[in-house]
């Protein structure tokens, strides 16, 4: 009891002795970075740029439009340590690829509501120009330029699920009055020509090049680029495929016809400018093994990447997720290439004029002669990986007589097939019927439903027990030339310029291996940008700004090819069949724009009227 | 420690039986709202799911609701919040009603709305011979000038008398779909009267068919026909 009654002196002696001490407090606070901090140097503005560059709207391996069906919540532009389900993708509800959602789940989307990285970019734009002494006039510009590219970036991301939405420039006030904080929906055709003008000014200000992974003026161009031909379409095939409602008549969805010309025109002039200054990578003579580098290997046709990096914690996981579990060290794989797609590259030589099968004497054999690029987009059954063949075969026919499509009529249980479950030792007369790869009798969520696995972004070069979850760091290509040439060819065509369109289209082709054309056409210009940008994150934006998503996605179903040992003949066949899990996508016309988010229009009724049939 | 224990245990039922002492005073979703969608034509118009709803928004609030119509025509909701509320028929086959009207919802409150539909379903008529199912009817249309494009026809087959899109056997319905394409005002009298066939139904098997004739409209909707009972012989 003593040493407590001391212990309260000693501490009112030393409370008191430090009361004294009061002077006046006009030192910066050293727990906050003050502006000077971060404008004030490179080093500064790098690590506030950093987070702006991450948050950007890059869809990416990442990238999880969707939290139905068990994917990952929160869905959307995801940058963490453990975000390795990279099966939950666009590719797999367009058709691209059958995947793990049950239909088009991905339409109604996820909220995305950047403004406060906005707010991020709108500080450093008005900060910069306080900070000439520091970083130059001509430095402060090139930041600048950098700035303006990005709110773009954000802005497109909005625009493209949303058509109109508030355009905010300026840092707001949080304690201003509600009113002003309360801003209405601006309409769909400003927010493009804001993303246009943004865009021009990130060309003017940036020099011509960068880090990797950072803007630089050609970035700029590129994406307005793809942007305008967003705009473009919407005026054009909006203006005519469209929902009725309120959002329609107030032009915050949907964009006059008469303006279609003028985007696409920019589209055009910004592909236009990065002639010359980037190429499409053709360092292989083997065309296939080139297309495959030109996805894992420095390139001068990448103009903008998105890095990862295991250190940092950013590590993606679409080596591991995207082949099965036999190439790999753990996990499976969830989403697959169909038929349909493979079939853009023309009709696979699987049937004889009389109907019958082709027998092959390999599954291998089925590869010869198809287009390089196909091959290295999608790996066919026959087809090696680190060492070990994708064995993919979903039976033995003891005998096969008569036509495939009699066969593929047949219910399933007046079939002669032997097939086999998920066991892949199961033998029938000594030969295995099932491969390691699949495909198993009734689908399944580890190994094909189609016969096909993805190869682009495919790394090769690691081996089988290093390629774990987290551990894949191969840079997304988020701008590419070939991209660019698509945009401008596109462009050219929808203006009439088919010669242009042609010469872009050649360069394509002649990368990819295919067969140059003679002539061109709106139609043969959108197949190439498929079959170039297969699993890219593309075509589900093409199908929306097309307004094709509700009569190419109405009630569809899609097809694999199962592979076939045909027993007493020691042959194998191919069968075009329907995915073993026979799903269903509809794409609505209300689709064409997802619903502002609901909590966004609690805090806001300004942004009503809502976007059509919602 | 016991000690402890007990006052921390005190202090724990204190703060518990001082909590919660207010009550929920605001009344429950206590009203209902429930009518037809008459068709200007005559009878309901005959709906299925996913297409024709009640559109609702509560005056003051911003969040909109709605009420999905069942296949006859009405629609229902018991467990609504009495107040002020506009309302509209959306998403189904007739020509788009723009201006809401506002209902004050209490207990039973009824509103009846009425609709033009796109086309009618008229003659409909369902033979069956062996397995195969054979289906007629016309379609007209109350108003002809700006009529959605007629993207196609198709049967609706299933086992109990929900039957339409989203409750349909897929072999026997959405796979005997016909493809139309063509606008009304360009539609013979040959074109406008129309067959449908199922075959190899399940003998021994009741089916409820009906028949549907979508339009490229912004829903993509459909006009139905009545639902016909058919029973297939062993």
């Amino acid at each position: 009891m003593k040493s407590i009654k001391k212990l309260i002196i000693a501490i009112s002696i030393a409370t008191g002795a430090l009361v004294t001490s009061c002077q006046k407090l006009d030192m910066p606070p050293k727990n906050i970075f003050t502006s000077d901090v971060i404008f004030n140097s490179q080093a500064g503005i790098q690590s506030f740029l950093a987070t702006i560059y991450q948050n950007l709207p890059i869809e990416d391996f990442k990238y999880n439009p969707s939290t139905n069906d068990g994917a990952a919540s929160p869905a959307g532009f995801l940058h963490g340590g453990n975000d390795w389900m990279e099966f939950f993708n666009e590719a797999s509800t367009t058709g691209e690829e059958v995947g793990p959602y049950g239909g088009m789940d991905i339409a109604s989307g996820f909220g995305f509501w950047p403004y406060g990285d906005i707010r991020n970019v709108n500080i450093m734009i008005a900060e910069l120009p306080k900070h000439t002494a520091a970083l130059t006039p001509a430095g402060v510009d090139a930041l600048l330029g950098e700035a303006h590219f990005l709110r773009a970036y954000y802005y497109f991301g909005l625009a493209k699920r949303y058509g109109g939405v508030p355009i905010i420039t300026t840092v707001q006030d949080p304690g201003a009055p509600l009113a002003t904080l309360q801003v209405h929906r601006d309409k769909e055709q400003a927010v493009w020509d804001f993303i246009g003008a943004e865009l021009d000014l990130g060309y003017k200000m940036m020099p011509a090049t960068s880090d990797a992974g950072r803007a630089n003026k050609y970035v700029a161009a590129a994406l307005k680029s793809r942007a305008m031909l967003y705009a473009a379409c919407v005026a054009k095939y909006g203006s005519v495929n469209f929902v009725d409602g309120q959002a329609v008549t107030s032009g915050f969805a949907g964009i006059p016809a008469s303006a279609a010309t003028g985007y696409f025109q920019a589209a055009y002039d910004a592909a236009k400018l990065l002639d010359g200054v980037y190429s499409l990578y053709t360092a292989n003579p083997d065309k296939v093994q080139n297309y495959v580098d030109l996805f894992l290997k420095p390139s001068p046709e990448n103009i903008f990447i998105k890095q990862y990096s295991t250190a940092n914690n950013t590590a993606h996981s679409w080596d591991d997720t995207m082949s099965p579990r036999y190439f790999t060290a753990n996990a499976l794989t969830r989403s697959y290439p169909t038929l349909d797609l493979v079939q853009l590259w023309g009709n696979l030589q699987i049937t004889n004029p009389d109907g019958t099968p082709k027998r092959f004497d390999n599954y291998a054999q089925l590869m010869q002669g198809l287009e390089p690029r196909l091959l290295a987009t999608i790996y066919f059954p026959g087809a090696t990986l680190r060492g070990l063949t994708f064995d993919v075969q979903r039976g033995i026919y003891p005998s096969f007589n008569g036509t495939a499509a009699d066969e593929v009529a047949k219910p399933a249980n007046s079939r002669t097939y032997i097939l086999g479950s998920d066991d892949n030792a199961q033998l029938y007369q000594g030969y295995q019927i099932v491969g390691h790869t699949g495909i198993w009798s009734k689908g399944s969520d580890e190994v094909t439903r189609t016969g096909f696995y993805v190869r682009k972004y495919i790394d090769y070069t690691k081996a089988k027990e290093s390629v774990n979850l987290n551990t894949s760091t191969t840079p997304w290509i988020d701008l590419r030339y070939a991209e660019v040439l698509l945009n401008r060819a596109e462009a050219a065509v929808e203006l009439g310029n088919s010669a242009d369109a042609l010469t872009s289209i050649n360069l394509i082709r002649d990368r990819a291996g295919a067969g140059l054309y003679g002539s061109i056409d709106l139609t043969k210009v959108r197949n190439e940008r498929r079959m170039e940008l297969a699993f890219e994150n593309q075509y589900f934006w093409d199908l929306k700004r097309w307004r094709t998503g509700d009569v190419v996605l109405d009630k569809a179903h899609f097809k694999g090819l199962m592979p076939y040992f045909v027993l007493n003949e020691n042959k194998y066949i191919f069968l075009a069949e329907p995915e073993l899990f026979n799903r269903e996508y509809t794409f609505q016309k209300q689709f064409y724009y997802e619903p502002i988010p609901g909590g966004e229009i609690a805090n806001n009724p300004n942004l009503l009227p809502n976007n059509p049939g919602l | 420690m016991k000690k402890l224990i007990s006052k921390i245990l005190m202090g724990v039922a204190m703060l518990a039986s001082s909590a919660c002492t207010k009550t929920d005073n605001y009344p429950g979703p206590n009203a209902s709202f429930q009518g037809n969608i008459i068709s200007s034509v005559g009878g309901n118009l005959p709906t299925s799911g996913g297409s024709t709803q009640i559109w609702m928004q509560q005056i003051g609030w911003t969040a909109p609701q709605t009420i999905p119509s069942k296949f006859d025509g009405t629609f229902e909701d018991t467990k609504l919040f009495s107040g002020g509320y506009k309302v509209l028929p959306t998403g189904g086959a007739f020509w788009p009603i723009y201006d809401t009207v506002t209902v004050n919802l209490g207990q039973g409150t009824k509103h009846d709305f009425t609709v033009t539909p796109y086309l009618v379903i008229k003659n409909f008529t369902a033979t069956l011979s062996g397995t195969t199912l054979t289906l007629t009817y016309d379609i007209d249309a109350p108003v002809v000038a700006g009529l959605p494009t007629i993207k196609d026809t198709q049967p609706y087959v299933n086992t109990t008398q929900l039957v339409g899109t989203g409750a349909s056997i897929r072999d026997f319905s959405d796979a005997n779909a016909v493809t139309i394409n063509k606008d009304f005002i360009d539609m013979t009298a040959s074109d406008k009267s129309m067959t449908l066939t199922v075959p190899n139904l399940i003998p021994g098997r009741t089916f409820f068919v009906r028949v549907g004739v979508r339009l490229n409209d912004s829903y993509n909707s459909s006009n139905f026909s009545n639902i016909i009972q058919i029973d297939v012989p062993k």
